[in-house]
């Protein structure tokens, strides 16, 4: 278990610069797609390395998904993982949505293109409304539908003891695919993001 | 006499957002809630000039509390305040009888001038 806590007010103020970059997202996904992206309310939450695997892999039960990975790093200090969970993907779906014809293009091309969309726009957004810059590298394609997300993140380890953790659902409405993007800030780089949030509430 | 104005978001900040980004010297006086439900007591109960509405909150979303005002024909000029900017959202809210669509985060310059094209400054 984590002993950091974040104030009400701090998770108030997170969540709403979350909605802000969320919603750019989601309509620049949506753009991208033709079709509409339904976005729901973010879920926030500290988490120890205990807890992560049964957290994340929770929502997913047997099925398999597939992960696309992405770090950032801000000239601040803060930092983290952006971690994309695809599931109920219809890549024939995805294809005809984005009018390819067969094998144009591969699987892992079109997840590649999807997750840059999102987590660039999302991270600018976020990086914007902190005041600050994000470098960030390119998304990472781990797993490809084959294996369950529980089995990946046990022989995985994170390099940090807690982080904070958001939870943002895109669902593309005609069903082509869901999309869970986690964003994981470790500690040290929280106690930086907490800073610029209690900068962020001093103006109001 | 000051305007009655209801502010109606989830988000503490997002509502002194709204109240910060009001045109100073504007004489009105605000109240707040904090989801569509209670958006929805508070507009049965009282008579509002002007509701702020934000669209993605917990009991009841913004389009359902258009839909409500609509329904029980609850008169009320809204102005919507979104995150969710897809404008499929902005039709689907339009359709729904609201009178503008703006994007947060909100800012005076872009608040006072809908506020002068509605005749409301």
């Amino acid at each position: 278990m984590s002993s950091q806590t974040i104030t009400e007010d701090q998770r108030d103020c997170l969540q709403e610069l979350i909605n802000v970059s969320m919603g750019q997202a989601s309509d620049k996904l949506a753009r991208y797609l033709g079709t509409f992206v339904e976005i729901q309310v973010p879920a926030i939450a500290l988490v120890g390395t205990a807890e992560i695997t049964g957290l994340l892999a929770g929502n997913y039960n047997d099925e398999a998904v597939s992960l696309v990975s992405q770090g950032f790093s801000g000239s601040e200090g803060i930092r983290g993982e952006a971690l994309l969970i695809y599931s109920k993907i219809n890549a024939d779906g995805i294809a005809e949505l984005l009018g390819y014809t067969d094998d144009e293009v591969t699987h892992t091309e079109q997840l590649t293109d999807i997750s840059s969309i999102l987590t660039t726009t999302f991270l600018e957004g976020f990086a914007e409304q902190l005041e600050t810059s994000f470098s960030y590298s390119a998304p990472r394609v781990v797993m490809l539908g084959e294996r369950k997300l529980a089995e990946h993140l046990q022989e995985r380890s994170f390099n940090w003891e807690y982080a904070l953790k958001v939870k943002i659902s895109y669902k593309v409405v005609d069903h082509s695919f869901n999309c869970d993007m986690v964003l994981l800030v470790p500690g040290s780089a929280l106690e930086t993001l907490k800073a610029v949030i209690d900068r962020i509430l001093a103006e109001f | 006499m000051s305007l009655p104005v209801l502010v109606c978001d989830d988000s503490a900040m997002a509502r002194k957002q709204v109240v910060r980004s009001l045109p100073e010297g504007w004489p009105v006086e605000v109240t707040f809630a904090t989801n569509g439900v209670e958006c929805l007591e508070k507009l049965r109960s009282q008579r509002f000039a002007l509701l702020f509405l934000d669209l993605t909150m917990p009991e009841l979303d913004g389009p359902g509390v258009l839909e409500a005002i609509k329904a029980e024909k609850l008169e009320v000029f809204v102005i919507v305040i979104s995150a969710d900017i897809q404008p499929e959202m902005k039709r689907r809210v339009m359709d729904l009888g609201a009178m503008e669509f703006i994007h947060k985060p909100v800012n005076t310059d872009k608040l006072t001038e809908i506020l002068h094209k509605f005749g409301f400054l």
